[in-house]
C-alpha cells in the first residue's frame, strides 16, 4: 500500500508539473497580453509595465523565475490585472467560498443521488426506477443556467429568508448550492444505479437472500459495497471541480468564488492569475484522483494491486 | 460424403441468422423510447432547417417596437421578444446554430478520439504511454480555461480563412462568415470533447490488437493502414457510436453554456444558450422569454438521451444502464 502511495504521489508531482509548463507557455501565445485594457497603451508604457513584471524577458528565462518563485519563496506572483493584488490573495479570498458552496452542493448530490440510485436498482424496470430515472435524465440535460434562475424565482422570491443574489448570510448558499448539486445528484443516482443492478444480480448477493437477509440488510450492507464503486470514482474528480467553483453558478447567485476568476483570468490575459488557478485545481484534481484510487482498493480487494 | 447426416441437418428447423447490426437494430425498433427520441429529433430538425425557409417565419432579426414582448397571437406564435422580434423565429434559427455547433463539434471530436486512440492503442509501448500521459495532462487542465485559449487562439487563423474562401470562391462575405465565424467554437470544443473517447477507443484497440484475426491479417502481409482501419476500427464502431451519441447533448451544453457567459455565438448569430441568457435577463418581466428556449434546448438534450441510451442498450445488451 504504502509503494502504491508513494508511486502515484509521484506521478501526481510529474502530472503537475506538466500542467504548469503546459499552462505557462499555453497562456503566453495567446494573441493579446494583461494590459490592452479598454484603451491602447503608449508603446514606453507597456514597456515599463512589461519590465516591471519582468514579462520583457524571454518565456524560458520567465518560466525559470516563475517556478523559482514558487518553490523557493512560496510565491505565485502578482495579479497583472489588478494591480497591487497578490494571486495567492484573490485565491485566499475567493477558494474558501467555492469551497464552503462545493460542500454543501456535494452533500446534496450524495444524500440525494445515491438513495435515489439504490430504490430505482432496487426496483429495477418498474415506476420508482422510471420516475427516478427520469428525473436523472432531466437533471442531466437541464443546464444548470436555466435551474439558476427558474430556483431564483420560484424558491428565492417565494420562501422567506433565502436570498437569491450576494453572499452576506449564511442561507445565501442554499439556492447556488442545489443549482450545483442537481446536476451532480443526477449523475450520481444513475452511475449508483448502475453499480447496484449489476451487484445486485451477482451470486453473493443470492446467497444473502437465500440465508434470510432482509432487503434493507443487503441493499445497505451487502450490495452498496460493491454497487458503489462507479459512483465513487465520479464523485472524486466531480468533487474537485466543484469546489473549485462554477462560473454559470456563481454569476447568476453573483457568490464571489473562484469559477468567476478563471474565466476572467483567461479572457484578461492575467498570466499569473491563470497559472496559480490551474495549479491550484491540478492539485486538487491529482489528490481526488489519488483518493479515490486509495478508496476504490478499500471498497473492493481486487482493485488491490 | 456421408449422406443421411445431411438429410438429418436438413430437417432441422433451421433458424435464419442474423447480423450483429440487424440484432441490435430491431432491438433499437423495439424500444420505444428511443424510437420517441429519433423521430422528436428528426422533426426538431427538419422544423429548424425547413420551417424558416417558408415566409410565415418571419425574420428572426426584424424588430417591431410597437409590439414588445407580446404573448402569443396569429402573427406570432410564441409572441415577441423585448426587442419585439418573433419568437419562434428566434428559437428555430437559434436551433439551426446550436443543432449545427452539437453536430460539427461531435464530428470534430469523433475524427480526433478515434484516430488518436487507434494509433495510441494499435503502436502501443513508449508511444502510447506518451500520448496517454497528454490526455491526462488535458484532462487536468479546467475545461473553461482551455476552451477559451483554444477559440481566442484559433480566432485569428479562421478568420483569414474566411477572407481566403471568399476570395477564392468568390461568395458573398455574408453567405460565409456566419458558418466559417462558428468554427473557433465548434473547433475548441470538438478538439476538447475526443479525450474521452480517445482512452475508450484505446483501451479497445489494446484487446482487439491481440485477436487472432489481426495477427492472421498481419501474417498475410497487410499493411498497418489496412490493419488498422479495415480490421479494428469496424469492431470498434459499436463502442464508438454509443459514445458519440451520449456524447452530443455534453457538447451541446458546453456551446450553450458559453454563449451563455458571452464567450461562444456571438450577435448577430444566436443559439438556444444565447436565447436563454436573454430570457434569464428579463425573466421577471417575461418568463416566457426564457421558458420558450429552455424548452426547446430541454427537450432537445432529452430526445439525445434516450436515443443514446438505447443505442447503447441495442448494441451492447449486456451492459447495464448507467
Amino acid at each position: 500500500m504504502m509503494r502504491f502511495l508513494a508511486k502515484r504521489v509521484m506521478q501526481g508531482v510529474v502530472v503537475l508539473f506538466v500542467l504548469e509548463t503546459v499552462t505557462f507557455f499555453l497562456v503566453r501565445v495567446l494573441p493579446g497580453n494583461p494590459f490592452m485594457g479598454d484603451r491602447k497603451l503608449p508603446d514606453e508604457v507597456l514597456a515599463q509595465l512589461n519590465s516591471l513584471y519582468g514579462l520583457d524577458a524571454s518565456s524560458f528565462v520567465q518560466y525559470a523565475r516563475y517556478w523559482k518563485a514558487i518553490l523557493v519563496e512560496g510565491d505565485f506572483g502578482p495579479s497583472l490585472v489588478r494591480e497591487g493584488v497578490q494571486v495567492s490573495e484573490i485565491i485566499g479570498s475567493a477558494f474558501p467560498v467555492s469551497l464552503a458552496l462545493g460542500s454543501v452542493a456535494m452533500l446534496l448530490a450524495v444524500v440525494l443521488g445515491i438513495p435515489a440510485g439504490m430504490l430505482a436498482a432496487h426496483y429495477r424496470n418498474r415506476w420508482p426506477d422510471a420516475l427516478f430515472m427520469l428525473l436523472a435524465v432531466a437533471g442531466i440535460c437541464i443546464p444548470s443556467f436555466v435551474i439558476a434562475p427558474v430556483l431564483g424565482i420560484t424558491l428565492g422570491a417565494h420562501v422567506p429568508g433565502l436570498s437569491v443574489a450576494g453572499w452576506d448570510n449564511p442561507l445565501c448558499i442554499v439556492l447556488p448550492a442545489l443549482a450545483l448539486g442537481a446536476v451532480n445528484a443526477a449523475y450520481v443516482a444513475r452511475l449508483t444505479r448502475g453499480g447496484m443492478v449489476e451487484t445486485l444480480s451477482s451470486d453473493f448477493i443470492r446467497t444473502a437472500r437465500a440465508k434470510g437477509a432482509g432487503t434493507g440488510r443487503i441493499l445497505w450492507l451487502h450490495a452498496l459495497r460493491s454497487g458503489l464503486l462507479p459512483a465513487v470514482s465520479y464523485l472524486g474528480p466531480a468533487f474537485a471541480a466543484l469546489i473549485t467553483g462554477s462560473f454559470v453558478v456563481e454569476t447568476c447567485f453573483q457568490v464571489p468564488g473562484m469559477g468567476l476568476h478563471f474565466v476572467n483570468a483567461t479572457t484578461d490575459r492575467d498570466y499569473f492569475l491563470i497559472q496559480g488557478l490551474v495549479l491550484c485545481y491540478g492539485v486538487l484534481i491529482v489528490a481526488a484522483n489519488l483518493i479515490v484510487d486509495v478508496v476504490l482498493a478499500w471498497m473492493n480487494p481486487r482493485l488491490r494491486a | 460424403m456421408d449422406e443421411p447426416t445431411i438429410t438429418c441437418m436438413s430437417k432441422v428447423n433451421y433458424i435464419a441468422g442474423k447480423s450483429l447490426w440487424q440484432d441490435a437494430l430491431q432491438r433499437l425498433l423495439r424500444n420505444r423510447a428511443a424510437m420517441f427520441a429519433l423521430v422528436f429529433l428528426l422533426f426538431m430538425a427538419a422544423a429548424c432547417f425547413l420551417l424558416p425557409l417558408f415566409s410565415f417565419i418571419p425574420n428572426p432579426n426584424l424588430t417591431d417596437l410597437d409590439h414588445i414582448a407580446v404573448g402569443s397571437s396569429a402573427d406570432h406564435l410564441l409572441g415577441t421578444d423585448h426587442l419585439g422580434r418573433d419568437m419562434l423565429a428566434r428559437v428555430l434559427y437559434g436551433g439551426r446554430i446550436s443543432l449545427l455547433v452539437g453536430v460539427a463539434a461531435t464530428s470534430v471530436a469523433f475524427v480526433l478520439g478515434l484516430v488518436y486512440g487507434l494509433i495510441s492503442g494499435y503502436v502501443g509501448g513508449r508511444t502510447d504511454a506518451v500520448m496517454m500521459r497528454f490526455v491526462d495532462v488535458l484532462f487536468a487542465l479546467p475545461f473553461i480555461v482551455l476552451v477559451i485559449v483554444f477559440s481566442l487562439s484559433i480566432e485569428e487563423p479562421c478568420r483569414e480563412l474566411t477572407e481566403r474562401v471568399v476570395d477564392a470562391t468568390g461568395w458573398s462575405r455574408e453567405a460565409v462568415a456566419p458558418i466559417l465565424g462558428l468554427m473557433p467554437l465548434f473547433l475548441a470544443i470538438g478538439a476538447l470533447g475526443w479525450l474521452t473517447l480517445a482512452r475508450i477507443v484505446r483501451t479497445q484497440t489494446l484487446v482487439i490488437r491481440e485477436q487472432e484475426y489481426v495477427q492472421a491479417a498481419r501474417s498475410l502481409g497487410l499493411g498497418h493502414f489496412s490493419i488498422l482501419f479495415r480490421h479494428i476500427a469496424p469492431n470498434l464502431l459499436g463502442t464508438v457510436i454509443i459514445y458519440t451519441t451520449l456524447a452530443v447533448p455534453g457538447i451541446m451544453l458546453t456551446e450553450s453554456t458559453l454563449s451563455f457567459i458571452g464567450l461562444g455565438v456571438k450577435a448577430p448569430n444566436s443559439s438556444w444558450g444565447t436565447l436563454i441568457k436573454e430570457g434569464a435577463d428579463r425573466m421577471e418581466v417575461a418568463p416566457e422569454l426564457l421558458i420558450y428556449p429552455s424548452l426547446f434546448f430541454c427537450l432537445t438534450l432529452l430526445a439525445l438521451n434516450f436515443l443514446g441510451d438505447g443505442l447503447r442498450d441495442a448494441l451492447d445488451p449486456k451492459d447495464v444502464r448507467d
